[in-house]
């Protein structure tokens, strides 16, 4: 068993960054994301597919934190939750476009992550992970007590206007036409990801992740580093929020509430957290596991919790981790 | 006033109880059980189905004794195999088990919220400086008292007590001094676990019993520990009894805001002392 944030020791250096791979297999992806779209006929496959796709970018946010970091967050759901709640209630009492009201969407919750970063990131392992369970929760509370600006429990639906960045709405409600949307822009991020992860500035919070005080003694300001990958993960969060709210033009606290940050992370760690891709592969499995185990048993709860807590102890680095190695091992480096 | 003060006495009172399991465990780890709110939710439900028999002390004993094999059998399953890892594992794992734990729940009692009635030797309420004030609530105030005190006593006489407390101040040099953390930890836990199934059942009569009661009280737990200070016993109480306080005065006077009252306390605190009131390290 070993562990799933910490690394081994190495001396060897990482591999150079190759952008131009990265590219090459950014476009195949995007191939086969319209590739899929077009092959499958059925609408409630794409459903699901879609529905597993905007929260594997959820659980992307929430994995890259994990592995710049070494945090585990128990909180995502107020990043992705404010990004859904900025555009439905900027539709409802600002006279403001669409476009704008997305705009706040993403700009809000990265917002609050920075400020809040500078208070928590510094605070380590098991604390980070109960204090960050509670300041989302805090957000939960409030759109449940806020009934007169939220509608309470009950959520309400969000009046979006007929076209959105020129694009008419209802490609973001198709299921279809929004897995491709969806599907490019986790695509997108994981590119994007992937190579702040390559880069100077990836490496310096992983030496910070493993040693803090080591890389503070080489003369790095190693809180704002944290502050920035806490940032970015929560960025990708309120992507996943808006795209959620733009394909289901409905709120409600739900989507703030702690199980949904909780069903983020067993995604992460199913996928395996320590790769880009890694969550949003767990994100697929966990949709599907879902949908096939809801059609003979009512326990989906006991069942994830057990899935997590084989995979926590069997296969720490998770499905994709054990993926990569197997093909790492037929190229012949492994 | 002094009615409220009580009604903030009854919540803080029941949130030292369960919050001083999960410091019980912490000091003795260094690590966070996050299935402690599904221990809780436990010991309402057995108290609430032996209450119907055994009457209210009957519920209480049982949910003790029911929670504290429980909390020896996650000692001796999950926690001591994983005490080796990174505390992080036992966090995910026991997260996993409060899934679990849920989903038993329901299994069993079902989804519906359940109602315990107020035990009938302490219907009724007496009256304090003109105002009414339900009886029941002055022996949850009692009960709390006599746990936390019992709780003190035993930290300060009993040798496993005096370890908790060395470990919890220093876990490397009490491991020096020849203590074996595995041979007490059955006791704690399960000890912690059972106070938290006592817990749960004095505070059924006063809650609507749900398989998610535990993640709510698991939360404000965490806040209790949290702004007390990882690890400490006298920041817990402190912290208990000052958020059961602003709860219940909160939701007097600012009801639309009670909820969040807690949580403002908890960042406030953060930015004042980043270690807790009691500034234990983490």
């Amino acid at each position: 068993m070993t562990d799933i944030l910490a690394t081994k020791p190495t001396v060897t250096r990482p591999p150079p960054p190759r952008p131009a791979l990265a590219l090459a297999s950014a476009i195949g992806a995007f191939a086969i994301g319209a590739l899929i779209a077009a092959t499958i006929q059925s609408n409630l496959m794409m459903t699901l597919l879609t529905q597993a796709i905007i929260s594997g970018i959820l659980a992307t946010g929430v994995g890259f934190l994990m592995r710049q970091n070494g945090a585990v967050s128990f909180g995502h759901a107020a990043f992705y939750g404010i990004a859904c709640y900025a555009i439905a209630l900027a539709m409802k009492f600002g006279a403001i476009r669409v476009e704008v009201a997305i705009m706040l969407a993403l700009v809000l919750p990265t917002a609050l992550a920075f400020l809040l970063g500078l208070v928590i990131v510094r605070i380590p392992g098991v604390a980070f992970s109960m204090l960050t369970l509670a300041v989302g929760q805090a957000f939960y509370e409030f759109a449940m007590k806020a009934r007169q600006v939220t509608g309470g429990e009950d959520g309400f639906s969000v009046n979006l206007s007929s076209t959105v960045f020129g694009i008419p709405t209802a490609i973001f409600q198709d299921p279809h036409s929004m897995f491709v949307v969806s599907w490019s822009v986790l695509v997108l991020i994981i590119l994007g990801l992937a190579l702040t992860a390559a880069s100077p500035f990836g490496r310096l919070t992983v030496a910070i992740r493993e040693n803090e005080e080591r890389a503070r003694f080489i003369g790095y300001e190693t809180t704002l580093p944290r502050v920035l990958v806490l940032t970015l993960s929560a960025f990708v969060t309120a992507v996943a929020g808006v795209l959620f709210t733009l394909y289901n033009s409905f709120v409600s606290p739900d989507v703030l509430h702690w199980s949904l940050s909780g069903s983020a992370l067993i995604m992460a760690i199913i996928g395996g957290p320590r790769l880009i891709w890694g969550p949003a592969l767990g994100a697929i499995i966990f949709f599907f596991a879902k949908d096939i185990a809801g059609d003979f048993t009512e326990h989906w709860q006991g069942i994830i919790g057990a899935i997590l807590i084989v995979v926590m102890l069997v296969l720490p680095v998770g499905l994709g981790g054990a993926l990569a190695k197997l093909w790492q091992r037929r190229l012949g480096h492994g | 006033m002094l009615v409220q003060i009580l009604n903030g006495l009854v919540y803080g009172g029941l949130l030292y109880i369960v919050s001083v399991g999960l410091v019980l465990i912490f000091g003795l780890r260094r690590i966070v059980n996050f299935a402690h709110g599904s221990l809780f939710m436990l010991g309402a439900y057995v108290g609430f189905s032996v209450a119907v028999m055994g009457g209210f002390w009957g519920a209480i004993l049982a949910a003790a004794i029911v929670l504290a094999l429980v909390g020896a059998l996650l000692d001796i399953t999950i926690l001591q195999p994983l005490q080796r890892e990174d505390p992080i594992v036992t966090v995910l794992v026991t997260f996993g088990l409060l899934l679990i734990l849920e989903d038993f729940a329901q299994f069993v009692w079902g989804k519906d919220f359940l109602k315990m009635p107020v035990p009938s030797m302490f219907s009724g309420s007496v009256l304090i400086v003109g105002e009414s004030f339900p009886v029941y609530r002055l022996v949850v105030i009692a009960v709390a008292a006599l746990v936390a005190l019992g709780l003190s006593v035993w930290l300060r006489v009993s040798k496993i007590g005096l370890y908790v407390r060395a470990s919890s101040a220093d876990p490397l040099t009490t491991a020096m001094q020849g203590v074996n953390t595995d041979r007490v930890s059955v006791i704690v836990v399960a000890l912690g676990a059972a106070l938290a199934g006592i817990s749960g059942t004095i505070s059924a009569p006063l809650l609507a019993l749900s398989p998610s009661m535990g993640s709510y009280i698991l939360i404000e737990s965490f806040i209790v520990v949290v702004v007390g200070g990882l690890g400490s016993f006298a920041g817990a109480f402190i912290a208990a009894i000052a958020i059961g306080q602003v709860h219940n005065l909160g939701l007097v006077y600012v009801p639309w805001a009670a909820t969040m009252i807690p949580f403002l306390l908890m960042v406030a605190v953060l930015i004042w002392r980043p270690t807790g009131i009691a500034g234990s390290h983490v």
